[in-house]
């Protein structure tokens, strides 16, 4: 990427993002009444940020490819190997808990809070800390138990209807 | 009139249920401020969705309880495993850790938890005595006050949450973005929808809060997974009995170090953005040079526990005080309990305490029995504390993360708010990687809409600007937020740079000119005497011959 470090690529992004941003302030709607326009503090935040991410493109480019793209990553653990599945491996864990999370909410209508959550904590346990037989135990007692009891807690405690799912509300 | 103000607030939070449930939330405050990794902020925005359906009243004495619980929680793991549970106790372990190792482990901890009650005990009678006061002067405000208000604490808070002062100015501007998605507040039109019917309510605050904050540290806190699967049992000792005797002995014979703690304590807590990270690492400091043997600090000294826990308890006082006198939160914990007034249909204001007195004195009410039950449940917890901790990071993180899942939909009964979790989860994580912090963020988010309500309010009154830069209390804020924005390039060049000799006297005369236009008999003596230390600061770096050297001794205070 030549002169281009990990803060150069994020400050352009950002400031693609405030172009795209400033560009669909121009499609608010502006009433007739007010003396400030809906669009008209959208625009100085997204003018400061502009600048602001202008200030640090220059900072990021006269740094140059900085060894601080290192640096900065999680202390803990072994350092990370290259290429796609280095990347892969090192974010696994994060990376799980976003997709199991993104997949119990895609399945929430179907499966509801209840046994949504106690698939989703069990699997999340399992991926995270493994699957031996001891493990397989100990997780699916501690989902029911926690996932059970805030829903218990929540659905007649507090009184929120919790999505109940198709499987719990087929009429 | 306060008497009976009292009377009734004892009312409302003195009953069975309300003070049962404020034992479960110190008790599980205490719990998550020992676990490391868990913040306090983190215990308080979780606790949010469980007090939504109470009364007002009774929903905020639980988060005040887990807030309490939580401050003093960091305690137990920082003395007895030297893993800082919270970065509000990371100075606790410098003496703490050294002590419960030399075999004094219950006195290490008695001293902490006694530390930890004065603390909590000075601050709360300073909260029920200055927040009064402080929404007096908050009544003067007008809009264009407010707006340089929360400009002001913005910067501050991204001065002094980072190491790099762009990269913290780029995220309270995010933070800033985020609210003006949906109908704006003042006229009710759609922005930045994108033609999604869900995005017309905008992101909900709270869904906001956790996916930034809990969602994001939760990960972070499983990205290794060999750490994800370790305990803390596995990393030291933890058997101990609360010595309680011995440890009030040696408080009381220092409660000189505790005042001033307290009072460093809950100074920080009213500075917008300076929380307890800063705080029991400066009393730490102060209390090493003011005492008599420095060079036994972090051998495992009393005095060496005593002043930060003194001051991480103190500071939530001061950020309440702010709170609830403007309407400001000093910091993320604050910014949670704003949330929960918001919730309970409650606006944080100068006239807020003057209002709705009852609340404002359950909270100052909740402040004091909750310091009191820390007290009381801090060794009975400490047996909770020893099976938590043989329960591992990942089994934390999961159930934490179903109880997100469930928690936040239950706030408005919206699947959508559940989707804006995850990305503001994931938004949260690759922000913390990057190196943005995500304190400004949040209160961009929190303060967002107060700026933009108070400039279509000053714009409605006149569509001059000068008023910005003219009124009294709106100079003194662009003034303060200026001095402080450019504090952290004071912090790197100084006993570099020549200018930066200047930087203290020409902050004292600069913030000295609003003080004198504001009138009166108090605030221009104010002025008068603010304007005389610029003068003697530069007189005395004249008679020095302007040596950069020489201001190397004052203070640098920096979160990390």
């Amino acid at each position: 990427m030549g002169r281009l470090n990990r803060d150069a690529v994020i400050a352009i992004v950002l400031l693609m993002a405030c172009g795209i941003l400033f560009w669909s302030t121009f499609s608010i709607r502006a009433p007739d009444y007010g003396q400030l326009k809906p669009s008209t503090w959208p625009r100085v935040v997204l003018g400061v940020l502009t600048l602001l991410s202008t200030i640090y493109l220059v900072q990021s480019l006269r740094r140059g490819p900085a060894p601080e793209d290192e640096a900065d990553k999680d202390g803990d653990g072994p350092p990370r190997t290259p290429g796609l599945i280095g990347w892969i491996l090192y974010w696994r864990n994060p990376l799980w808990c976003f997709g199991l999370f993104f997949a119990y909410l895609a399945t929430l209508p179907v499966l509801g809070s209840l046994i949504g959550g106690v698939l989703f904590v069990f699997t999340l346990m399992g991926v995270l800390g493994g699957w031996s037989a001891r493990n397989l135990v100990q997780h699916a007692a501690l989902a029911l138990i926690s996932v059970g009891g805030m829903w218990v807690i929540f659905t007649y405690g507090l009184g929120v209807i919790l999505p109940p799912g198709e499987i719990f509300s087929p009429f | 009139m306060i008497l009976e103000n009292i009377v009734a607030a004892f009312g409302e939070i003195g009953t069975i249920e309300t003070l049962g449930l404020m034992l479960v939330g110190v008790a599980g405050g205490l719990i998550a401020g020992a676990i490391p990794g868990f913040t306090i902020a983190m215990a308080v925005v979780l606790t949010l969705p469980f007090t939504f359906g109470m009364p007002a009243p009774q929903g905020l004495a639980i988060m005040v309880s887990v807030l309490v619980g939580g401050l003093s929680g960091g305690l137990m793991a920082g003395i007895l495993t030297g893993i800082p549970g919270t970065p509000s106790s990371v100075a606790t372990t410098f003496d703490g850790f050294p002590m419960a190792r030399k075999g004094q482990p219950g006195l290490a901890l008695g001293i902490g938890v006694w530390s930890s009650f004065s603390g909590g005990m000075i601050s709360a009678v300073l909260l029920v005595t200055l927040a009064p006061q402080l929404a007096r002067i908050g009544l003067e405000f007008n809009p264009w006050d407010y707006f340089m208000l929360v400009i002001f604490a913005l910067t501050i808070t991204a001065s002094l949450s980072g190491r790099n002062l762009v990269k913290g100015l780029i995220a309270g501007a995010v933070g800033l973005l985020v609210r003006t998605v949906g109908e704006d507040e003042a006229v009710g039109m759609a922005r930045f929808n994108f033609g999604n019917d869900a995005l017309l309510q905008g992101f909900d605050f709270i869904a906001v809060l956790i996916g930034l904050f809990a969602f994001s540290q939760l990960l972070r806190d499983v990205r290794d997974p060999e750490s994800a699967k370790k305990s803390l049992t596995e990393r030291g000792t933890i058997h101990a009995k609360i010595e309680h005797r011995a440890a009030i002995r040696e408080v009381a014979k220092r409660w000189t170090v505790v005042l001033r703690s307290a009072l460093i304590g809950v100074f920080t807590g009213i500075l917008p953005g300076a929380g307890g990270s800063i705080a029991n690492i400066l009393a730490y400091d102060q209390a090493k040079k003011a005492s008599k043997y420095p060079e036994k600090f972090g051998t495992g000294i009393a005095d060496g526990i005593i002043a930060p826990e003194s001051s991480n308890n103190a500071v939530e006082g001061g950020a309440l005080i702010v709170l609830m006198a403007l309407g400001i939160p000093g910091d993320v914990t604050a910014a949670v309990m704003l949330g929960a007034l918001l919730i309970h249909d409650v606006v944080p204001s100068p006239t807020f305490i003057a209002e709705e007195p009852v609340l404002a004195y359950s909270i100052f009410i909740a402040f004091f029995v909750a310091t009191f039950m820390m007290l009381g449940l801090q060794s009975f917890m400490l047996r909770i504390f020893v099976l938590v901790t043989k329960i591992r990071m990942y089994m934390l993180a999961g159930i934490i993360l179903g109880f997100c899942g469930i928690g936040v939909f239950a706030i408005n009964n919206v699947e959508f708010d559940l989707w804006t979790l995850l990305w503001f989860g994931i938004l949260g994580f690759v922000m913390r990687q990057f190196g943005f912090p995500l304190a400004p963020m949040i209160l961009g988010v929190v303060l967002g809409n107060i700026a933009e309500l108070n400039l279509a309010r000053a714009m409605a009154i006149t569509t001059d600007i000068s008023p910005f830069f003219t009124r009294p209390w709106s100079l003194f804020f662009l003034i303060v937020a200026i001095f402080s924005a450019a504090y952290p390039l004071f912090q790197a060049h100084r006993a570099k740079r020549k200018w930066t000799l200047f930087y203290m006297p020409a902050a004292c005369f600069a913030v000295s000119v609003p003080l004198v236009m504001m009138g009166g008999i108090p605030r221009p003596i104010l002025a008068t005497l603010v304007a005389a230390f610029g003068a003697y600061e530069l007189w005395r770096r004249a008679r020095n011959g302007w040596q950069l050297a020489e201001t190397q001794g004052d203070e640098i205070v920096e979160d990390g």
